[in-house]
């Protein structure tokens, strides 16, 4: 990856009198540039900068929309984490979404390597099988939330008709507590498509050579799997890793869509079971309007995120040295 | 020889593609089904009646979405949306990009590096206050509200500043010899160069925005604005039990994107390699 503030080729104005002067970097450009800019930067205050350092005052305030915010230091802090009369859910929602982040991540990680091995194993064809599995993920949240609900059905669902032909009997997977996630998670999975062009850009990436030369060295496919493509593929594992932890602790939309349709009032689901975290945080913000307090969770989910992320770097380099 | 070493490799692949593809064909299925055939012990993946075996299709089930349950409405509210919205995006994204990459001038990078730093916090901690500012400027429950407060993205930024960075810079500095000004060279040298990084933007913040559910659903009270996500989670609420309707309100959803994946596919995959190793 380039730099990404490596600097342009360097400024050179001469302003020597009878030759004309050689097109430069003055005023003019910064006018230009800044006009450019403009748009993008307004933007960019009002829908960014301004809102990250409104959460974090918000967060230490007791506010809903239409009143004025008043000052209550720490006290959503602590009312989040201690007091269970008030939040009653709050920890019920971090295990959900841990929970879900450690089953659904690595299950989407595995099925989308799988992919991209066997996609990378062929040729006639590849363009087509690519396709056709990356078509859940430009999906809608609100068709995939649909569409699986009725997958799902207890009674006329394929997935229990099809389960059934094995002899399986049918499970009720969005009402039943302990199969809410696991069904979270298998959508998760059959969205793999973008990590499995990422992988599939990642084998492209390893030479040829070093796989002919173990090879020769007689590796057969196990092995060249565990010592060649496997280090080799370590970045990419990593980056995926990383992003999809991100994208996981802050999955809502999917999960709104399907507990909002099983009982028209958003509850997370058969016994909070799907009470993600950021669900939770939803129906504090515009269920029961307190902003204030849900400011505090979208603040204590981006210190978790960056601690989260900062370890699984720390882990890296370990393994590394 | 090879035929017969590839042969569990395909097997696998054709089980994994039915794996991702028979939902869609499942819910394409059931909304061309009377209602009464929908719900039968033994599934049918084509629209038969459940008595005769024979071919009925019908669309009954879109016109009762589309006329009752507003999902015509919605429809036209979220190409409205997608068509102010994207080009006035990828505009701003691309000018920015080309000052942050071409025109150097004071404090240029600092900015830059902020904005990279902004694109870090995660969205879900900006919802609330978004929403706020949105309320303050007037724009509360109006496709303006959809529109203004998406209307530039840093990623979007980022990449094309990549890109542009990797153009020869000699056309541009033979046009400025030339006399031409910076608005020229973006509008005669870059963008023509920039074809497929700019495609490239457009469809993905054109898928983005059209499959959007948590932004309308914070900002938008009134029906009569719903886009289609928003439109459809409703109907899945409201008629839950009817997965024929439900069905017919998805692939309304679903189909205007997979025509643009099954039109631009080859874009959109070197795209999500590009951008996703990248960043």
């Amino acid at each position: 990856m380039t730099n990404p503030v490596s600097a342009d080729r360097p400024a050179a104005t001469s302003d020597r009198p009878g030759r004309r002067p050689r097109p430069g970097f003055g005023r003019r450009d910064s006018i230009v540039g800044w006009l450019l800019i403009a748009p993008a930067l307004v933007y960019f205050v009002a829908f960014l900068l301004y809102p990250a350092v409104a959460a974090l005052y918000y967060s230490f305030t007791d506010w809903n929309l239409r009143s004025s915010p008043s000052w209550v230091g720490l006290a959503n802090y602590t009312d989040l984490l201690f007091d269970d009369v008030k939040f009653p859910h709050f920890w019920k929602s971090v295990q959900v979404s841990l929970l879900y982040t450690v089953v659904a991540v690595p299950l989407t990680l595995v099925a989308a390597l799988g992919q991209a091995l066997l996609i990378n194993a062929i040729r006639r064809g590849s363009n087509l099988f690519r396709l056709l599995l990356f078509l859940p993920v430009v999906t809608a949240e609100a068709a995939v939330g649909a569409i699986w609900r009725w997958l799902y059905d207890p009674q006329y669902g394929l997935i229990n008709i099809i389960l059934g032909w094995f002899g399986v009997p049918p499970q009720n997977w969005l009402n039943n507590p302990d199969l809410v996630i696991p069904a979270l998670a298998f959508i998760s999975a059959w969205q793999c498509g973008i990590s499995m062009i990422i992988y599939l850009a990642g084998l492209k990436g390893i030479p040829l050579s070093l796989r002919e030369a173990a090879i020769i060295d007689g590796a057969g496919p196990v092995q060249r799997f565990r010592k060649v493509v496997m280090p080799m593929l370590r970045p990419t594992t990593f980056y995926l890793l990383v992003t999809g932890v991100i994208a996981a602790l802050q999955v809502f939309g999917l999960v709104y869509v399907i507990f909002s349709a099983a009982n028209k009032s958003v509850t997370g689901g058969p016994e909070q079971a799907g009470l993600t975290y950021v669900l939770h945080l939803y129906l504090f913000a515009f269920r029961y309007d307190a902003m204030g307090a849900a400011c505090a969770m979208s603040f204590i989910l981006l210190v978790f995120i960056m601690i989260i992320t900062a370890l699984q770097f720390k882990f890296v380099k370990q393994e590394a040295a | 020889m090879r035929n017969v070493r590839l042969a569990p490799i395909y097997i696998a692949l054709i089980l994994l593609a039915a794996i991702s593809v028979v939902p869609f064909i499942w819910m394409l299925s059931t909304s061309f089904k009377h209602g009464h055939d929908v719900y039968t012990k033994v599934p049918s993946l084509l629209p038969l009646d459940r008595k005769t075996g024979e071919w009925s299709p019908t669309l009954e089930n879109y016109e009762y979405v589309f006329d009752l349950r507003g999902l015509g409405t919605a429809f036209l509210n979220s190409v409205w949306v997608c068509l102010i919205l994207i080009p006035a995006k990828l505009l701003i994204d691309a000018l920015a990009a080309y000052a942050f990459a071409r025109i150097p001038f004071p404090g240029r990078d600092k900015l830059f590096v902020l904005m990279l730093g902004g694109m870090m916090v995660p969205t879900i901690t900006l919802l609330v206050p978004r929403v706020f500012v949105t309320q303050e400027l007037g724009l509360f429950d109006s496709q303006w509200g959809l529109i203004v407060p998406n209307i530039a993205s840093v990623l979007d930024i980022f990449l094309l500043r990549q890109f542009f960075l990797s153009l020869p810079g000699d056309l541009e500095e033979a046009a400025r010899i030339d006399g031409a000004g910076r608005i020229q060279i973006f509008w005669r040298i870059i963008v023509p160069l920039s074809k497929p990084v700019l495609s490239v933007v457009t469809i993905t913040s054109f898928i983005f925005h059209w499959n959007d559910l948590v932004w309308p659903l914070v900002v938008l009270n009134d029906p009569e604005k719903y886009t289609l996500p928003l439109a459809l989670q409703q109907l899945a609420t409201a008629e839950a039990g009817r997965s024929y309707y439900i069905m017919a309100g998805a692939a309304v959803a679903v189909v205007p994107v997979i025509a643009v994946l099954l039109v631009f596919q080859r874009r959109i995959l070197q795209g999500i390699a590009f951008s996703g190793l990248k960043s």
